[in-house]
């Protein structure tokens, strides 16, 4: 099992995957999966699945009260690792960041007044922010709820063998659904017939996927912008 | 007091790690510690090795947290993953050789009617398997058998604990979908 390479078969990589998450390989191949795990989002998918697939049968464990001293042993170990991630104490970072969110809020307010004088007002908005720097990307706008405009905020490199992929998820949904291929730069109408209406926190996101979009109908790459719908009055 | 985990909002609180709010980390620990903890203990064992597991679990969620992707599954499920895999890890490397003898009889009828895993798409699919599948099943996922430990312990040869094992992902993914 351990041979398989990337080029396996689907029924293939589902095994090693199922096998991964059920946890019989052995550390070798264990190891191995979690390297490859960085590079293939197909097989990222496989045992994403089988996460969820399984992941009940962990309420047959019984709860364990802690020690007291677990949780002053993971502050501590969280303070020597201050370092890493200080980044998000740094105070002009946090103006920089805060800037960022007011150039969204202008941008949006510009949107809405700009474009709300012939149609009816948007009643519902999302920013899609960057996940790592929080920096605004693009905004969606909805002024029903079978249409949804995506409106780029920047310019926005993709690689050339690669493409953004837009994706949509509400609460209570099996999981995502593909809006569609979205160039960078442009604005997309994306009609919402197919779906139900939109609701208030529902998830959107754009991942970078292969030039023709996600092979498995699901998100496989890294998440370039997301954000939750926020209905305005 | 942990609350029912439909009302608590696990993947806000991830957000909220991930912009470097420690408090959250808090909630997310009382409300998850004991389970996270349970589910360590059953794999690794051991009660000291666990708290070693949640520990380095709740650092990874951490640390973690601005990379988790609620399109690929729930913030539960997530910090779950990353627990159960620690201690996988753990005893996959250390060999553990497991005392039989403290751990749970008949696992099959666990994943009976009244068990713990309420109605759910998994038991039914669980229940359509043969008894002694199931039991590999479970042991695996719950307790961290190897192959190696399944043959031993279900006293059947290593090649048919591997094909049970492979039939019974395929049956299940057929079921469940």
């Amino acid at each position: 099992m351990s041979s398989t390479t990337p080029g396996d078969s689907p029924e293939a990589l589902d095994e090693l995957a199922g096998e991964y998450v059920l946890g019989t390989l052995a550390a070798e191949q264990r190891a191995e999966v979690q390297r490859r795990l960085e590079n293939e989002p197909l097989l990222q998918a496989a045992v994403d699945q089988w996460e969820q697939r399984l992941l009940p049968l962990t309420a047959l464990a019984e709860p364990v009260p802690p020690s007291a001293l677990l949780w002053k042993r993971i502050e501590r170990s969280l303070g020597g690792q201050a370092a890493s991630i200080t980044w998000w104490n740094r105070l002009p970072l946090w103006r920089g960041l805060a800037g960022a969110g007011l150039a969204a809020s202008l941008v949006l307010g510009g949107l809405l007044w700009t474009r709300s004088v012939a149609v009816n007002p948007p009643t519902y908005v999302v920013v899609l922010v960057a996940p790592q720097d929080k920096a605004p990307g693009w905004v969606i706008q909805a002024s029903n709820s079978q249409e949804i405009q995506l409106i780029p905020l920047g310019a926005f490199e993709v690689p050339e063998d690669k493409a953004l992929e837009f994706w949509t998820k509400a609460d209570g949904w099996q999981g995502p659904v593909s809006l569609g291929l979205v160039k960078p730069g442009q604005t997309l109408s994306v009609p919402l017939d197919k779906l139900p209406p939109l609701q208030p926190n529902q998830l959107f996101e754009l991942t970078l996927e292969g030039a023709k979009g996600s092979p498995i109908g699901k998100p496989t790459g890294p998440i370039q912008f997301i954000g939750r719908a926020v209905k305005v009055i | 007091m942990s609350l029912p985990e439909s009302f608590f909002d696990y993947e806000t609180r991830l957000q909220r790690c991930a912009a470097g709010e420690r408090r959250a980390l808090r909630e997310l620990y009382e409300q998850e510690a004991p389970r996270l903890l349970g589910v360590a203990q059953r794999i690794v064992g051991d009660r000291a090795l666990a708290e070693d597991v949640v520990h380095d679990a709740f650092l990874k969620i951490w640390s973690g947290a601005a990379s988790f992707d609620p399109a690929r599954g729930s913030a539960r499920g997530w910090m779950f993953t990353v627990t159960r895999h620690l201690a996988l890890n753990v005893i996959r490397r250390t060999n553990r050789d497991i005392a039989f003898d403290e751990h749970h009889e008949g696992w099959a009828d666990a994943v009976d009617h009244d068990g713990p895993l309420q109605a759910g798409r998994l038991q039914a699919c669980l229940e359509q398997l043969e008894p002694a599948r199931r039991e590999c099943i479970v042991l695996a996922y719950v307790e961290g058998y190897s192959h190696g430990q399944l043959a031993a312990r279900l006293d059947t040869p290593l090649g048919t604990i591997k094909a049970w094992i492979k039939r019974s992902l395929n049956a299940l993914r057929e079921c469940m979908g």
